[in-house]
């Protein structure tokens, strides 16, 4: 290549990237990174639905200290260098006044950083493994302590003495074990089996033969979601195995389309879409109405987004400002009346819970056994107030 | 243009471009700023891609394992240890330390003597797969699927980061464009060429890959130290497949082989998709897949170097361009040349060589001698084994049995490059040269051996011995020093080869069929040419040729291979009259060939056996 | 040990299924087909289209190897043809289409993981062991698929001249055999075996855009460690297959998962034929 030529390129690129930034009027934005594409994708539109029909109620309402709430929804790609590109798109080009996420833990941990440098509230609004800190974030979705204990709980009562733990090998399959280990043990029974897979494995051949020589008396697993949770199932039954089996990480929509396999699981979690609450209710009534036929059924993963943005608004308006300054110790001091019921990030920047057991019905439909109010998360983050 | 100048304008673009990032932050609003950065240690590392890919040949999947090393090093030590600045240097040492130890395994596995080009590009996939997974296997100390985030880092500002990962990426380039355009730079492109040729001309193409790959790994371990510095998150899909298979793509959009194309591939690829990837996410990626499939089907050198034809062809006709710099031949002196110094005994002695490839037998039982001055022709019909005793003697792997001694020295089981050190030359059946390059480039990479090529200037003089000067001077080549080598007729090809092969200054010369194809004056010059070499050089050539009036001229001794025995081993006078080689070429049943005995003043096996000794090291 | 033994088995058939394919195309064409994962992919949704349609489950092998079939062939003239004499450049090329095929795929069925109904479900009893029918049965359809295409290549005038175009394409092409129809033959049919294997594994794992990708690199670390033989397959995915299942169960399973690349990479750099007999 010519020397001339590159000198062309490198003004013509630098040309190019001379652009202008939105200027933020007088709407209040909220940036919304999530994953469009890559792990998170089947989950996504959902989360988007959430958000917009929050912002829609918002809206109707008067907005926000009087202005309009926009939002902004970029593509993190569900990893790492995708959120660094959402992140910077959404703080420094279209100058978010507040990023409220689902995201997976790589992205969220990639985006941090980047939110240091914005200095505006962060709402994060996924289950995960726990003990993620930042000046600030909110969390608003559930953690290990909070999950786990509704199925040991009921194990145990079931007369199960020994446990069987199956993981994907990642941070949050791990996490969730660990704790759920030592919750078992705590609470007098006996962990048999301890196996992880590779976070992409979909044969399980090794760990089930494992299973079957041990022949536990329950089973609770922790797999990554999508293709490796649901060939865990089939696999599990295409061996014979009936043994009671609590699944730390399927959902309910998931649990539908696994069919018959799926009959008899055990699922713990914040929200079912059969929660008998007025407010869930109406917010079911609202979402339907809004989205019709191109409705994502709200899951555990959405709901939590739509309650967040409730909750920014809320700290705004306690705040009388969109300062972060202000905001941030705000958003510990609201609290929200969602589908899933009071929820305020109260205790070092997590959110006590009413956690729900379900068994999944022959139908694909989940029932729900019991429900634990107000389960604490326990220690999070004791650094930050 | 000379060298000063050529530098000098390098040296001028670079600051330039040092100007540009300069006054980046000053130009261009935060939110590219910010993005750019990255942009611009990605393309740290689609440089080095390029240059093991477009200039080596080397397809590779995994340098992002490199830039993840790199990034982990620091994002391991920042956490787990604080930052501080005595720890910076301790995580910039392990991060290149772990990544030139990665490329050293990877070296010894991908780049041995026998792998093949598929082989090497296996193995850079493998790496990837292996080291993602380590690293999601490493639990609450690697961070697993969530990488680390949250350490503590240099205290730098966004346009300080700027600052240094561009000017990074200038200095990576420039020195990178120096090198590629200097002499040792054009090793590269010989090696992705035509490696064989290379081998046989005595360069250890092995250990020049392995360097090379090495000096990339290095760079890219310090884009990533950089990178993780800056960003203050490290995760596993910085080492994963998907990454080492986009800068592959950028590379091959932005043109292989050209160094600033991928650079700028990188950039603009990268800056955009953050972009549009918002807002179409899965038509991107297949936007990305089509346009790829179709640059490696229809534009191989990549888009930019399409984009930018239009105005270089116009530049051309404004002004002509100027003739590929020539460079001046010069005789050297023969007190100069470092030949191989001869041992005692004959030039080359073969002795109960055999060569099987399972249970079928194409030499057998191969005995005989021959010294310095004598020019032995090989005949026998096809099929007798000819070219594979070549092979042999040029390469010590060759063998099934028996032993090789080369002026004195053992030949042992050593490789192509190592039997040239010890003073073979090989010239090819086909003419087997550097197809792109010129003849005078083809030249000073035969010359490389003993010249060794600057690794950031190119030599204006080429000094060659005395033999080589003779062929280029009576074939005329002489004159097309700046022709490309495929551009020329292969009778001149073949002259060329054969000088490279005699700028190796070799003591045993193997020639391959040199006449096929040439015109009556062509055959005539070649044979004169042989002649001087035995007689005024002093010389041992061999020669396998099938037109028998050529042997007869020239030869001083023939030997007659038949279905791989030797038949005759005597003077020019004896095959001729001999009834057996008529037999042998008219074809009639080998059962009746009686094997007759070498003439007595041929050494015997003894002399053979105390001659051998190993090659000092 | 019964159960461990049948695992061996039943892994190594469900590898050589996935392999023969890209061995095929490896053996003929000397190179490796990145689509490969691509188009198991593709007859894995071609076998959920048939399932979802009510069709018997057992046809859906057949259709998925039709589907493969004919993108084969579409990719042999359109994209591999060109780049006959580039093979480096084939495997990138052949990559980018698998690309192509995972995010047509996905705009076309939605990120979300199907099921495609099993042929055979429930568990059979083998020497006191409970062992899943279906794995069993692909024992038998990998051993199937491995006679006939032996009985192809050893039986037929085609499988004469894919031997020879295999062993030296400029000879064969000088003694007339059409080279450019053989590969052509060969490339549709390692599609159409790749299909086919994609859907078989469906019943053992499930349906999504990316399905096909964690077995292209077993699969083609065994092409390559087996030459061009499909004997020398069979050898490589029972030692490899098991070495996998042996390194799974006794150490962990994310060691297990890089097994086959690993050391097939290392027989590769000690032994460079491989499993082939020379």
């Amino acid at each position: 290549m010519s020397r001339i030529a590159s000198l062309t390129v490198g003004v013509f690129t630098l040309g190019l990237l001379a652009g202008s930034a939105l200027a933020a009027g007088d709407t209040i934005t909220i940036g919304i990174p999530v994953g469009l594409s890559g792990a998170n994708s089947v989950v996504a539109p959902s989360v988007v639905q959430a958000s917009e029909l929050a912002v829609d109620e918002i809206n109707a309402k008067g907005g926000i200290l009087g202005k309009k709430v926009v939002l902004e929804v970029a593509d993190d790609a569900s990893g790492a260098a995708g959120a660094q590109k959402a992140y910077d798109l959404l703080i420094f080009k279209k100058k978010v006044d507040a990023i409220v996420a689902m995201e997976t833990s790589a992205a969220r941990n990639a985006g941090l950083p980047i939110v240091n440098r914005g200095k505006i509230p962060y709402i994060y609004t996924s289950f995960y493994e726990g003990r993620s800190c930042n000046p600030y974030m909110y969390i608003n979705a559930w953690v290990p302590e909070q999950q786990v204990a509704p199925i040991v709980d009921y194990f145990n009562k079931q007369g199960a003495k020994t446990f069987f733990l199956i993981g994907s090998d990642y941070a949050f399959g791990r996490g969730m074990l660990a704790f759920t280990k030592e919750y078992i043990e705590k609470n007098g029974g006996k962990v048999v089996g301890d196996e992880y897979a590779p976070m992409d494995a979909t044969d399980w051949t090794a760990v089930l033969a494992k299973v079957k020589a041990v022949n536990p008396d329950a089973i609770i697993t922790s797999t990554a979601g999508g293709a490796p949770n649901v060939t865990l199932t089939k696999q599990l039954r295409a061996a014979g195995i009936k043994v009671l089996y609590g699944n730390l990480a399927v959902d309910e929509g998931t649990a539908r389309s696994m069919g018959a396999d799926a009959e008899g699981i055990y699922i713990a979690g914040s929200y079912f879409t059969n929660i008998d609450t007025p407010a869930n209710k109406s917010f079911l009534a609202a979402v339907e109405k809004k989205f019709g036929n191109d409705l994502k059924t709200p899951n555990e993963l959405s709901v939590p987004q739509y309650e967040a943005i409730l909750a920014y608004k809320a700290a705004v308006e306690k705040a009388g400002t969109t300062e972060a300054v202000k905001v941030v110790p705000a958003l510990a001091e609201v609290s929200v009346e969602g589908p899933r019921g009071t929820i305020a990030m109260s205790k070092q920047r997590h959110a006590p819970l009413t956690m729900y057991l379900g068994q999944v019905k022959a139908d694909g439909s989940v029932s729900i056994i019991s429900s634990f109010k107000d389960v604490d998360p326990g220690e999070q983050c004791p650094k930050l107030k | 243009m000379t060298e000063a100048r050529r530098l000098s304008l390098i040296l001028l673009v670079a600051l330039a471009a040092l100007v540009a990032v300069a006054v980046g932050p000053f130009l261009l609003d935060t939110y590219s700023v910010n993005v750019l950065t990255r942009s611009l240690l990605y393309a740290a590392v689609a440089l080095t891609v390029d240059l093991l890919w477009g200039f080596l040949g080397i397809l590779t999947f995994g340098q992002s394992v490199f830039f993840a090393c790199g990034a982990y090093a620091a994002g391991l030590v920042f956490t787990h240890m604080d930052f501080s600045g005595s720890n910076a240097l301790v995580a910039l040492g392990l991060g290149v330390g772990g990544a030139l130890l990665t490329a050293a395994i990877v070296g010894w596995l991908a780049f041995w003597h026998g792998a093949s080009a598929l082989y090497a590009s296996v193995i850079t996939l493998v790496l990837p797969i292996v080291a993602t997974q380590l690293l999601y296997s490493g639990g609450t100390f690697t961070g697993s699927s969530s990488g680390l985030s949250g350490f503590t880092s240099f205290d730098l500002s966004v346009e300080a980061w700027f600052w240094l990962a561009g000017s990074f990426l200038v200095v990576v380039t420039t020195l990178a464009f120096v090198f590629v355009k200097s002499d040792a730079g054009r090793l590269l492109v010989a090696i992705r060429e035509n490696e064989q040729r290379c081998k046989y001309l005595g360069l250890d193409t092995s250990r020049l890959k392995i360097v090379v790959y090495l000096v990339c790994a290095v760079v890219a371990a310090l884009a990533g130290y950089l990178y993780a510095g800056y960003a203050m998150v490290v995760a596993p899909e910085l080492a994963s497949f998907v990454f080492g298979t986009e800068l592959v793509i950028w590379t091959a959009l932005g043109g292989r082989g050209t160094l600033l194309g991928p650079v700028f591939g990188a950039l603009i690829v990268d800056y955009e998709s953050a972009q549009l990837s918002g807002s179409y996410p899965f038509v991107w990626q297949l936007i990305i897949g089509v346009v790829f499939v179709l640059v490696i089907v229809a534009f191989p050198r990549g888009l930019l170097p399409v984009v930018f034809d239009i105005p270089r062809r116009l530049l051309g006709w404004l002004r002509p361009r100027a003739a590929r710099a020539a460079v001046t031949l010069s005789t050297l002196d023969l007190a100069e040349t470092q030949g191989v110094e001869p041992g005692n005994g004959p030039a080359l002695a073969v002795s109960g060589v055999a060569k099987r490839f399972g249970s079928l037998t194409v030499l057998d039982a191969i005995d005989f001698e021959a010294r310095a001055g004598e020019l032995v022709s090989l005949v026998g019909p096809n099929g007798a084994g000819k070219t594979t005793l070549m092979r042999c003697i040029a390469d010590g792997a060759e063998r099934s049995a028996g032993a090789i001694v080369v002026n004195g020295y053992d030949i042992g089981r050593k490789p192509p490059e190592a039997c040239v050190a010890l003073g073979v030359g090989r010239k090819f059946q086909m003419a087997n040269v550097f197809e792109t390059l010129t003849v005078a480039e083809c030249l000073q990479i035969a010359r490389a051996r003993h010249a060794r090529p600057s690794l950031w200037r190119r030599a204006r003089d080429l000094p060659l011995p005395k033999a080589a000067m003779h062929v280029i001077a009576t074939t005329g080549l002489d004159r097309q020093l700046a022709t490309p080598a495929h551009l020329l007729s292969h009778g001149m090809k073949q002259a060329l080869e054969l000088s490279m092969v005699l700028a190796l200054e070799p003591r045993v010369l193997l020639l391959d069929e040199p006449t096929a194809g040439l015109t009556k004056t062509e055959r005539m010059q070649i044979g004169s040419i042989l002649i001087d070499l035995t007689r005024k050089q002093g010389l041992c050539v061999l020669l396998v040729e099938h037109d028998l009036d050529f042997v007869r001229e020239i030869s001083s001794r023939v030997i007659v291979l038949h279905q791989g025995r030797i038949v005759l081993d005597g003077s020019v006078e004896d095959v001729v009259a001999s009834e057996l080689v008529k037999q042998v070429y008219a074809g009639s049943g080998h059962a009746g060939i009686a094997h007759e005995t070498a003439s007595p003043d041929r050494g015997s096996a003894e002399a053979v056996s105390s001659a051998k000794r190993e090659m000092p090291v | 040990m019964i159960a461990q033994t049948l695992d061996i088995v039943t892994t190594a058939a469900i590898l050589y299924a996935v392999a023969t394919g890209l061995l095929l195309v490896f053996g003929v064409m000397k190179i490796i087909n990145f689509a490969h994962g691509g188009l198991m992919t593709l007859g894995g949704y071609a076998a959920l289209i048939t399932t979802q349609a009510g069709l018997n489950p057992w046809l859906a092998i057949p259709i998925a190897a039709l589907f493969g079939a004919v993108a084969g062939m579409a990719i042999e003239r359109l994209v591999v043809r060109p780049l006959y004499t580039r093979p480096l450049d084939a495997i990138l090329a052949t990559w980018g289409l698998s690309i192509i095929i995972g995010q047509l795929i996905t705009i076309l069925f939605g990120r979300g993981v199907h099921f495609a109904q099993s042929p055979l479900s429930g568990t059979l009893d083998v020497l006191g062991e409970s062992y899943s029918a279906y794995r069993l049965a692909l024992v038998g359809i990998a051993a199937a698929l491995g006679i006939g295409l032996t009985a192809l290549l050893q039986g037929t005038r085609l499988g004469l001249e894919t031997r020879a175009v295999i062993m030296n394409e400029d000879l064969a092409r000088g003694l007339g055999i059409n080279s450019g129809l053989v590969r052509f033959a060969t490339f549709t049919l390692g599609s159409a075996l790749a299909g086919a294997a994609g859907a078989l594994i469906t019943p053992l794992s499930s349906v999504d855009p990316a399905m096909g990708v964690p077995w292209l690199v077993s699969a083609f670390m065994l092409v390559l460690v087996s030459g061009a033989s499909l004997l020398s397959l069979l050898a490589a995915c029972i030692v490899l297959g098991g070495a996998q299942v042996l390194v799974a169960t006794h150490f962990s399973p994310v060691l297990g998962g890089l097994t086959i690349a690993v050391l097939a990479a290392i027989i590769l750099r000690v032994r460079p034929q491989g499993f082939a007999r020379d």
